[in-house]
C-alpha cells in the first residue's frame, strides 16, 4: 500500500511536467492549427540557460533558493523569445502559404539546430542543476517526497492558472480566445492575429522553459533532456485532447503514474508502453482526446 | 466617406470582382444587392481586408485603404458584420462586444467609456441585456446576428459594412433586423447594406446597387431602383 501511494505522488509530479508542456502544445495549436514540435527542445534550453544563470548568481555568493526565484524572470523571458524566434523562423511562412506540413519539418529542423547549438555551448554530458531547496525527503505519512517535487506540482498549476486568468481577465487574452474561435473574425475586431499567433509562440515555449527549470533540479541538465519529455507530453496532449486545459493535467497524471506503476510492477523496459497504448486507443475511440471536443481536422 | 473605384478581387486565381465602383456618402444608406454568387460578399471582404484586392482603389475619408491587413483597416474607422455573424461562441456576449471596442484599448484600459457603450448596445438591443452573460455559441441564430451587428458597432465606426443580416433568420427576425437598420439610419450611421431581400433593402436605403456577374449593372436612388422594371423582373419577385 505505502509503496503504491508513493509510485502515484511520483507519477504525479512527471505527469505535471507532461501538463505544462502539453499545455503549451494547445496553445499555438488554439490560435494557429499548428504545433511546435521542438518543444522539447524549449524545454532543455530553459533549463540550461536556467542552469547558467543560477550558477552566475550563486557565484555572486547568493544562496541557491535566491538566485532560483531571481533566475526564473531570465528564463520566462528567454523562453517568450526562444518561442517568438520558432514561430517567425518555422512556422510564419508555412501558415502565410497554408502549407499543411510545412511547419512539422521546419519545427522539427529548429529543435535539431537548438540540439546541436545547445551540444557546443554546454556540452554533451548531462550537469548538475543547484537545488533550490533542501534535498532531503519530507516524510507525508506513507510517503516520502522532495520538497522540489512539491514545487513541481504547485509552480505547473500556478502557471497554468496564470495562462487562464490572462485569457479570461484581459482583454488581450479575450483577443487570444478571440483568434483562437475564428482567426477572420478576430482580425475584423482589429486583433492583429499574425502577433497573437507569435505570441501563442511565446507563451508556448515559457511555459516549456518553465517546466525545464522545475524540472531540472531533480533529474539531470543536458542537451538530450527535452526530446523524449517533449515527445511524452505530446502523447499527452492528444490524450488529454489538444483543446482542453483539463485534458492535458489529467492525461500528464495517467501517463505519469501508469509509467511508474508499470516500471515498478512489471518492468522497467515496459514502463512507455501502458501510456503509448493508450495513446493508441484514443487514437481509435476518440481522435479528439479524451476531453476534447472535435479538434481533428476534418478531410 | 466610401469611395471604391475599379475594384478586382477574387480567391486565388478565380477573379469574381471584375472592376466595381461605388460611393457610400457620409451618413448614408447604401445597398448592394444582386443573385447569388454575384459576388456581393466578396466586395465587403475586400472592403475590410479579409481578402487583398487585385487591383483598383479603396478610399475611407479620403485615404486609400485597398490592400491593407483587415486589423489595420478595421483602426481605420471600418466595422464589417460579416455574413454568417461569426460572433466568437466559447466567449459570453459581453466580451464579445468589448472586443468589438479592441481598438480602443491602450494597455488595460480602454480609451473612452466602453460600458456607456455597452448600455447603449443592450438599449438598441434588449435581448443582449437579458443573454449578457451566456456564451456566444448558445445563442439562437437572430440573437447571433444581434450581437454581430451590436459587436461591429461597438467600434463607433466611420462606415458599417452589413452583410446579409437577415440570412437564415425567421420572417419575423427579419422585420426587426430591418427594424434595427432603420434605427441605426436614422442615428446616420453610414453604411453598406447587402442583402437577398433587395425590396426590403431597397425599402430602408438611399441609394442602391445591383452586382451581375462581378460587375455593377444598374445603380440609382433606391425608390428610382425599386420601380425600375428590370430590377423588379429580376431581383423584386414582382409578378407583372
Amino acid at each position: 500500500m505505502n509503496i503504491l501511494a508513493q509510485l502515484v505522488i511520483s507519477g504525479v509530479v512527471v505527469g505535471m511536467i507532461y501538463g505544462v508542456i502539453a499545455f503549451g502544445y494547445q496553445l499555438t495549436f488554439a490560435t494557429s492549427k499548428t504545433l511546435n514540435f521542438g518543444q522539447g527542445e524549449a524545454l532543455m534550453l530553459g533549463a540550461l540557460v536556467g542552469l547558467t544563470t543560477i550558477n552566475f548568481l550563486i557565484g555572486q555568493s547568493l544562496g541557491a533558493f535566491t538566485a532560483y526565484l531571481l533566475m526564473l524572470p531570465v528564463v520566462l523571458a528567454f523562453g517568450l523569445l526562444q518561442g517568438a524566434v520558432v514561430e517567425f523562423l518555422g512556422v510564419r511562412q508555412a501558415i502565410r502559404t497554408k502549407s499543411e506540413a510545412g511547419w512539422i519539418m521546419a519545427t522539427i529542423a529548429l529543435g535539431i539546430i537548438f540540439k546541436n547549438l545547445a551540444e557546443n555551448i554546454w556540452g554533451r554530458d548531462a550537469l548538475r542543476f543547484p537545488s533550490p531547496l533542501p534535498e532531503a525527503a519530507l516524510t507525508i505519512g506513507p510517503i516520502r517526497i522532495q520538497p522540489m517535487e512539491i514545487a513541481i506540482v504547485l509552480g505547473a498549476i500556478a502557471l497554468m492558472i496564470a495562462v487562464e486568468v490572462f485569457n479570461r481577465r484581459s482583454i488581450y487574452g479575450k483577443a487570444v480566445v478571440a483568434t483562437a474561435n475564428d482567426r477572420d473574425a478576430a482580425g475584423l475586431m482589429g486583433i492583429n492575429t499574425r502577433l497573437v499567433i507569435t505570441f501563442s509562440y511565446a507563451l508556448s515555449s515559457m511555459a516549456a522553459a518553465f517546466a525545464g527549470v522545475l524540472v531540472a533540479p531533480i533529474t539531470l541538465t543536458g542537451a538530450t533532456m527535452g526530446a523524449v519529455l517533449g515527445l511524452k507530453a505530446f502523447a499527452v496532449a492528444i490524450i488529454g485532447g489538444l483543446s482542453s486545459g483539463v485534458g492535458v493535467v489529467v492525461g500528464g497524471l495517467i501517463l505519469g503514474i501508469s509509467e511508474n506503476l508499470t516500471g515498478y510492477y512489471i518492468s522497467t523496459g515496459y514502463k512507455d508502453v501502458p501510456g503509448l497504448v493508450l495513446l493508441l486507443l484514443v487514437l481509435t475511440f476518440k481522435p479528439s482526446g479524451l476531453f476534447g471536443s472535435a479538434a481533428i481536422k476534418k478531410v | 466617406m466610401l469611395t471604391i473605384e475599379n475594384l478586382v478581387a477574387g480567391y486565388g486565381k478565380v477573379q469574381v470582382l471584375h472592376g466595381i465602383s461605388l460611393e457610400v456618402p457620409q451618413g448614408r444608406l447604401v445597398t448592394l444587392i444582386g443573385s447569388n454568387g454575384a459576388g456581393k460578399t466578396t466586395t465587403l471582404r475586400a472592403l475590410s481586408g479579409m481578402i487583398e484586392p487585385q487591383s483598383g482603389s479603396i478610399r475611407l475619408d479620403g485615404k486609400d485603404i485597398a490592400g491593407l491587413p483587415a486589423y489595420e483597416i478595421t483602426r481605420r474607422g471600418m466595422a464589417h458584420s460579416p455574413e454568417g455573424r461569426r460572433v466568437f461562441p466559447t466567449l459570453p456576449v459581453t466580451d464579445n462586444l468589448l472586443l468589438g471596442a479592441f481598438t480602443r484599448f491602450t494597455g488595460m484600459r480602454p480609451r473612452g467609456d466602453t460600458s456607456a457603450d455597452l448600455d447603449r448596445m443592450f438599449e438598441l438591443f434588449p435581448r443582449l441585456k437579458e443573454r449578457r452573460n451566456q456564451l456566444a455559441g448558445t445563442l439562437s441564430g437572430g440573437e447571433q446576428q444581434m450581437l454581430a451587428m451590436a459587436r461591429a458597432l461597438m467600434l463607433n465606426p466611420e462606415v458599417l459594412l452589413l452583410d446579409e443580416p437577415s440570412m437564415g433568420l425567421a420572417p419575423k427576425l427579419v422585420e426587426e433586423v430591418f427594424a434595427t437598420v432603420a434605427r441605426l439610419k436614422e442615428r446616420r450611421i453610414t453604411m453598406l447594406l447587402v442583402e437577398q431581400f433587395a425590396a426590403a433593402a431597397l425599402e430602408v436605403a438611399d441609394y442602391g446597387y445591383v452586382m451581375e456577374n462581378g460587375r455593377i449593372s444598374i445603380h440609382g436612388p433606391a425608390d428610382q431602383l425599386s420601380n425600375d422594371s428590370a430590377v423588379r423582373d429580376a431581383y423584386l419577385g414582382v409578378a407583372h
